[in-house]
């Protein structure tokens, strides 16, 4: 069903339309930091990763701004329909874009710990499955923007992938901490990163979920196709 | 349990046809909600219910409509009986200019239910009871009714209209005319009520309709858009017009 025509309130119409931006907004600031934070850490620059740790005060901003609005929106509007699944959506995806820009200051923040040179194979997996986790973040704020169920069920769909490649990541640092004992301390941290990685495609499907409810009025049922686990 | 099943109804106002294909069916003890602009229909559903129509000489209702499985549109129809089973609520409090206890005593005398004063003073106290009015004007039983509040004069045509124990209660706009402490204490009433009655309420307050029903029906130029579960048409209604308008976009 589609919700083309305007309000006949047209300031309630700007304040749906605000929060949607804002929406917008604060998954590209994520996108951005999740982006820089993997090239901060395989190239050490730590101007940069100072940069997305500061950054990420923008995005807990927005996370605020948005709970003020939902806030208000109940307050005054008392939503309904889509207005109310805009709404209620709004809020629970502020709070999942809130954790993946935690997760990418982490990854910034372990960049400056991290010494030294990674070896080619550690970094093509890690530059892998970032840049899945960055194709699945930015598919599911097109979902948003377009109000696409169909994109937003395949990213929760294709979460899997991402998973496979967080195990493919942890056996190759493993193999790298097996290596060398001095190793252990980029080691550590790089387990550390790929797990970050990881949740923070959880948090992309979670988003992708939040989509479908607000677009279909029915919640994702069922668990997330998995077919890999930890240790195999 | 359903209590009202209505097929096919047709209302016409002279040439004006003002409901098409009403089918619909109301739960027993349960609260319907019928919502949508003004002029769609929905008052004139409700006032079908009870024979109200029949007082319109150019009003015309066709179809069926069923309660407990008798056909209230039959010409064999008893309508005294009929709105014994059959109360109504308006939108604005309209006591009879009498007291407070004759208001309530009205409808049982006329229908012959009570055989002794004191069967009378306990059904007066029973309604009173009822309609969570019986703490306010158990000591002013004969002043007049039209001296309460608004509010307490809602409350007296309610405890008037179940003073005959009816099986449905209908209510028009209950509330547009009181302040939101009369309102909530009219909705905290529809809750209690239900437990006894089936009861139908004509509101434009969707936060009204969504507080008090189970079931909301739209009504929009004299159709039946959509009749659902109330949290089903609130948060996810399947049809674009019941959303726009719920949703403040008509127009």
């Amino acid at each position: 069903m589609n919700s083309n025509s305007p309000h006949t309130v047209k300031s309630y119409e700007e304040e749906l339309k605000n929060l949607n931006n804002n929406i917008v907004k604060m998954g590209v600031l994520c996108e951005e930091a999740l982006r820089k934070s993997i090239i901060t850490l395989v190239t050490n620059n730590s101007e940069q990763a100072h940069e997305i740790i500061n950054n990420d005060q923008e995005i807990d901003k927005y996370e605020n701004l948005i709970e003020q609005q939902v806030v208000n929106l109940i307050a005054l509007r008392q939503p309904l329909a889509i207005d109310l699944r805009e709404t209620v959506t709004a809020l629970k995806i502020s709070s999942d874009l809130e954790r993946i820009g935690d997760l990418a200051k982490n990854i910034a923040k372990r960049s400056l710990l991290i010494s030294g040179n990674l070896s080619k194979n550690l970094v093509g997996i890690l530059n892998a499955l970032s840049e899945n986790v960055q194709k699945q973040l930015k598919s599911v704020i097109d979902s948003y923007l377009e109000r696409s169920s169909s994109i937003a069920l395949n990213v929760w769909e294709s979460d899997e992938k991402i998973d496979d490649l967080t195990n493919q990541c942890m056996q190759e640092t493993i193999n790298f901490l097996k290596e060398d004992q001095n190793n252990l301390k980029n080691g550590t941290h790089l387990l550390f990163v790929a797990k970050n990685l990881e949740r923070m495609g959880d948090h992309t499907t979670n988003v992708a979920e939040q989509v479908y409810f607000l677009v279909k009025g029915e919640y994702l049922e069922g668990d997330r196709p998995k077919h890999s686990e930890i240790g195999k | 349990m359903k209590k009202i099943n209505a097929k096919n109804v047709n209302v016409s106002y002279g040439s004006k046809q003002a409901l098409f294909d009403i089918n619909i069916d109301i739960e027993q003890n349960e609260v319907t909600a019928l919502i949508g602009p003004s002029g769609c229909g929905k008052s004139t559903f409700l006032r079908c219910l009870n024979r109200m129509n029949d007082v319109i000489d150019i009003c015309k209702v066709t179809g069926e409509i069923f309660i407990n499985d008798f056909n209230i549109l039959d010409k064999k129809c008893d309508v005294v009986r009929l709105r014994e089973k059959i109360g109504m609520v308006f939108q604005k409090p309209n006591p009879f200019p009498k007291t407070i206890y004759e208001n309530i005593a009205y409808g049982p005398t006329i229908h012959g239910m009570t055989q002794s004063k004191e069967e009378m003073d306990e059904v007066v106290e029973l309604s009173l009871k009822k309609a969570a009015l019986w703490n306010e004007v158990k000591d002013r039983l004969h002043e007049v009714g039209t001296g309460l509040s608004g509010g307490q004069q809602q409350r007296l045509c309610i405890a008037r209209a179940i003073s005959v124990s009816p099986e449905v209660i209908l209510m028009d706009e209950p509330c547009s005319a009181l302040d939101p402490i009369a309102t909530a204490q009219i909705e905290e009433l529809i809750d209690e009520l239900k437990n006894e009655h089936t009861i139908i309420i004509v509101t434009h307050s969707m936060a009204q309709a969504a507080r008090v029903s189970q079931n909301t029906g739209f009504f929009h130029l004299g159709n039946l858009i959509e009749f659902g579960s109330t949290d089903k048409i609130f948060k996810n209604p399947e049809n674009q017009k019941t959303q726009d308008y719920i949703t403040g976009r008509f127009g």
